[in-house]
């Protein structure tokens, strides 16, 4: 079925080209595009998109507490934004972020020419926007020309009894239970794809201890994607029985339980908070080497903590749940369990700290993102271990001292780590070096905004504040400690426009970047930039860890690194592939028909049972003739 | 160029170190004020024991920030690149270091859990049967208290409950709740809709009130005064409103208030202490 066309004449690149026809232009190409690089892209946009949303909506949180009794926004208002701006930068940005970076990189880095199941991950990356749309369609469905805004208004945690139908009767909480529920088909359907490809796609001689440890992190976070997603799946079916068919699963007037939520919600949760911040840490682990021209220090030691972490991260879930009464007994072992958890994620920060010692720090852009996140989640994590002393968690149980904590490691961890990751790798995919002094302007504007916003919450938690007021007295002694966050929000939000003028400006210079701008020690690097669609002329054969950087070094009799005389090993992986055929996937229209019918399904579930038929038949439809599509185009 | 190195250094030093001594004095210049819902400036037992287990840990927590944070800015000016091909030795890890930072901060915070798990069953231990009882219930979105054990003129025990209120300063709504000071009290603590906190920062970290669970605790009053507190679980439209004031007496004052509420006056119990709603500023 699979038709070889690198034999045609002459080169292989206007071979795939001739053969592909357009495929490679104009926004249909996008539309139907199964090609890993091109779908990170679409990822990463729509991520970027959705980050300015939810940053919007910080904005206007922050704007309505920037001085006591203000009345900007009214309490109605600020409850959907808040729960919006949590929901929207979990699930709409931070998540696919991240896997913007896992399309982009995993092949890359493992040698593959491209994920396992291509067809699959466009779909993903379809249900994964349709869901994001879906959720944000929801601000329209209240009277909006009266400044009344529809969209989910409980809190991006739901918690019974307050999502259910009786106390949030709009549909708002709809919107969020099947928005979320769409956006768990598109993170099962990712992770599922990235564990088949990093497991059967590596290249000959990658072994699982020479990947680059971002494709570990990535494996790491797909099991516990699958693993979690599922949890939520359920809770969340359950709170759709409660609201549509007057089921009681959470209602305790007939015998239900309000905290049987928390519970799988938290199973989810938790391990979900390690989903968000993984990733990062792969990133992380991969530009710090580059920038400081060494080996990950302790490379099987980060590799082991990160496992760990996936495995510790399912047993501490009531470590968000101390004061709902659960015993003492259970509290104190979900104490002792969330105090270990900081220990392989103390061995990780060592261990960054190990690969810059000694080294020869390149203080680039991407460098101050990485080491800004190593500097920043270990505030986070630090605030973390206080929580975990149950007792005065009481005192800090949701008070802005939590939200301090958790924008420490989501935002100083998560966000910082990915910007680190897009200035490192946007000269890959778009051969353009994003600019270096707009790059620093935009990283101290950050973060200097950052801890301008987000220091001052530990003490107005301290202080007793609690989250998720719209307004709040005079005299309390907070107004100092808001006043501060508010103008550190307008900081970050100036230092995100710098980023988007850098990335234009840089998208429309002329200068290069060239394959390999950092002198970068893994495959990705070793192929040009942008890379072909097939990524690799010939499937490289890996010999080491950082195979790439011992293509370029060698070491002399005293172990000092030496570069590898012109015309070494690296010219080796440049051969045309002439005679090699290369199995390219087709493009296909049909994940993204076989997306469209989720979130018609979800409209028929809140309005009109009727359209549900349509929704499953369009699944179907995608689903039919995704099946029986053939996989490569036919040889003309 | 010998001279400007070391000065530049130095210079990210000092103020590495200003950055830092400026931020925990912000905390502490924070903490040490008399604010209505400070969690250090305590008032009872309970919250004494939480703020001596949150310091036990925050002051290593802020040692090993300073150990971090000062040690990425050394580490960054002292190995930054001087020549573009400077490549330096490439060193994979070190496997007695890597058992040292795994061992060292395990044992540290095992040392640590052992106060935290002796406070936590203080803590969480029953109130002791002479404990004072008062019975809160959270609602949407007021808080109604009941004293089971203090009788008005018809033998009903004693309520408050105020306006429902949803102003931000709702102190106003609220109703003045009468405690004693100085004896255990035992809460039983409910919830009539969706869930709510309850939390007197000053007297004690705070506790859900859920639909469908009694939780009871017990918390303490040192000495008389004015203590406030608002509920912590978002709990839906009027949340930032739903605060509540305590009055705790001593033993004389609590027993007039006492004698004042059991005169019979048609109304008792159910507005008093509330004044007419103040505009808020």
């Amino acid at each position: 079925m699979a038709t070889v066309i690198g034999q045609r004449q002459p080169t292989m690149a206007e071979a795939l080209r001739a053969a592909r026809g357009s495929s490679y232009e104009g926004i249909w190409s996008w539309l139907t595009t199964v090609d890993h690089k091109r779908i990170g892209v679409l990822y990463g946009a729509s991520a970027f998109f959705f980050f300015l949303l939810g940053g919007i909506e910080a904005l206007l949180i922050r704007v309505q507490l920037i001085v006591p009794n203000s009345g900007i926004i009214d309490a109605d208002a600020y409850n959907r934004l808040f729960t919006m701006h949590g929901t929207t930068m979990i699930f709409l940005v931070v998540m696919p972020m991240s896997s913007a970076f896992f399309n982009l990189l995993i092949p890359l880095q493992i040698g593959a020419r491209d994920v396992a199941f291509p067809r699959l991950h466009a779909f993903s990356y379809w249900v994964f926007l349709a869901g994001g749309i879906f959720l944000n369609i929801s601000f329209f469905t209240g009277n909006i020309f009266q400044g009344e805004l529809g969209a989910p208004g409980a809190g991006w945690f739901g918690y019974q009894t307050l999502a259910s139908k009786q106390f949030s009767p709009d549909h708002g909480v709809d919107f969020w239970l099947f928005g979320l529920q769409i956006l768990g088909v598109a993170s099962l359907a990712s992770g599922f794809n990235f564990i088949v490809t990093v497991l059967n796609m590596r290249a000959p001689g990658m072994t699982l201890f020479r990947m680059p440890l971002f494709a570990w992190m990535t494996l790491v976070t797909s099991f516990l994607l699958i693993f979690a997603m599922p949890v939520i799946a359920v809770a969340l079916f359950e709170l759709m029985f409660d609201r549509l068919f007057d089921a009681n699963f959470f209602n305790p007037v007939a015998g239900g339980n309000p905290l049987l939520w928390q519970h799988m919600f938290w199973l989810f949760g938790h391990p979900e908070v390690y989903i968000l911040i993984l990733p990062a840490m792969g990133i992380v682990s991969e530009v710090l080497p580059t920038f400081a021209r060494k080996p990950l220090f302790g490379y099987p030691f980060v590799v082991f903590s990160g496992i760990a972490i996936g495995f510790m991260s399912w047993g501490v879930w009531v470590h968000h749940m101390y004061t709902t009464g659960l015993g003492t007994v259970a509290n104190a072992a979900f104490g002792i369990s969330t105090i270990m958890i900081g220990v392989p994620t103390g061995v990780k920060i060592f261990n960054w700290l190990g690969t810059l010692w000694g080294g020869s720090i390149s203080l680039k852009t991407p460098l101050l993102f990485a080491v800004g996140f190593v500097a920043m989640f270990t505030i986070g994590g630090l605030s973390g271990v206080t929580h975990s002393m149950v007792p005065s968690d009481y005192q800090q149980q949701d008070t802005y001292y939590v939200v301090a904590h958790f924008h420490y490691v989501l935002f100083g961890g998560a966000i910082f780590g990915l910007f680190s990751g897009i200035y490192y790798w946007f000269p890959k995919f778009s051969d353009k070096l994003l600019g270096e002094g707009l790059g620093q302007l935009h990283f101290w504007l950050m973060f200097i905004g950052f801890n301008l916003t987000f220091f001052p919450m530990h003490i107005s938690g301290l202080l007793g504040m609690p989250r998720r007021i719209y307004t709040y007295s005079g005299d309390q002694g907070w107004d100092l400690w808001n006043l501060m966050s508010s103008i550190g929000a307008f900081v970050i939000a100036t230092s995100i426009l710098v980023f988007i003028i850098n990335v234009i400006v840089s998208l429309r210079s002329a200068r290069r970047a060239g394959p390999d701008p950092w002198d970068g020690r893994t495959l990705e690097w070793a192929i040009p930039s942008p890379p072909p669609p097939h990524n690799f002329d010939e499937i490289p054969h890996v010999h080491a860890r950082d195979d790439f950087w011992h293509q370029k070094y060698t070491e002399d009799e005293k172990g000092q690194p030496v570069p590898v005389v012109a015309g070494g090993a690296v010219e080796e992986d440049q051969h045309a592939g002439d005679g090699h055929g290369i199995h390219m996937p087709s493009p296909s229209f049909f994940p993204l028909i076989a997306a469209i019918g989720f979130p018609i399904m979800a409209t028929g579930m809140i309005y009109d049972y009727a359209l549900v038929p349509v929704g499953v038949a369009v699944l179907f439809t995608g689903i039919y003739g995704w099946a029986f599509e053939p996989a490569t185009e036919e040889a003309e | 160029m010998k001279i400007t190195k070391p000065t530049a250094r130095s210079a990210g030093r000092i103020f590495a170190t200003l950055l830092l001594l400026g931020l925990i004095a912000l905390l502490f210049s924070a903490c040490g004020t008399d604010t209505p819902q400070n969690t250090f400036a305590t008032k009872g037992d309970v919250a004494h024991d939480q703020r001596t287990i949150f310091l036990l840990a925050m002051w290593p927590a802020i040692g090993v920030m300073i150990f971090v944070e000062v040690g990425i800015v050394l580490i960054l000016l002292r190995f930054r690149r001087r020549r573009a091909d400077e490549v330096p030795k490439q060193v994979h890890g070190n496997t007695r270091l890597e058992v040292i930072w795994t061992v060292i901060p395990a044992i540290a915070l095992i040392i640590l859990a052992v106060p935290m798990l002796s406070i936590l069953f203080d803590v969480g231990r029953s109130p002791k049967a002479d404990a004072f009882t008062i019975n809160v219930t959270g609602l949407q979105w007021q808080w109604l208290f009941e004293y089971p054990d203090v009788k008005d003129a018809n033998g009903k025990p004693i309520t408050l409950a105020g306006d429902p209120g949803t102003a931000p300063s709702g102190h106003a709504n609220a109703p003045l709740v009468h405690l004693p000071a100085g004896r255990e009290i035992k809460v039983v603590l409910k919830a009539q809709d969706v869930i709510h906190s309850f939390a007197i920062p000053r007297i004690a970290g705070t506790r859900d009130a859920i639909p469908g669970h009694e939780e009871v605790f017990w918390i303490e009053i040192d000495e008389p005064g004015t203590l406030h507190g608002q509920c912590r679980e978002f709990c839906g439209f009027g949340h930032a409103g739903m605060t509540m004031t305590v009055q705790a007496d001593n033993d004389t004052d609590f027993q007039a208030w006492v004698r004042e509420k059991q005169q019979p006056k048609g109304t008792a119990g159910t507005r008093s202490g509330s004044p007419a709603p103040s505009a808020s500023p």
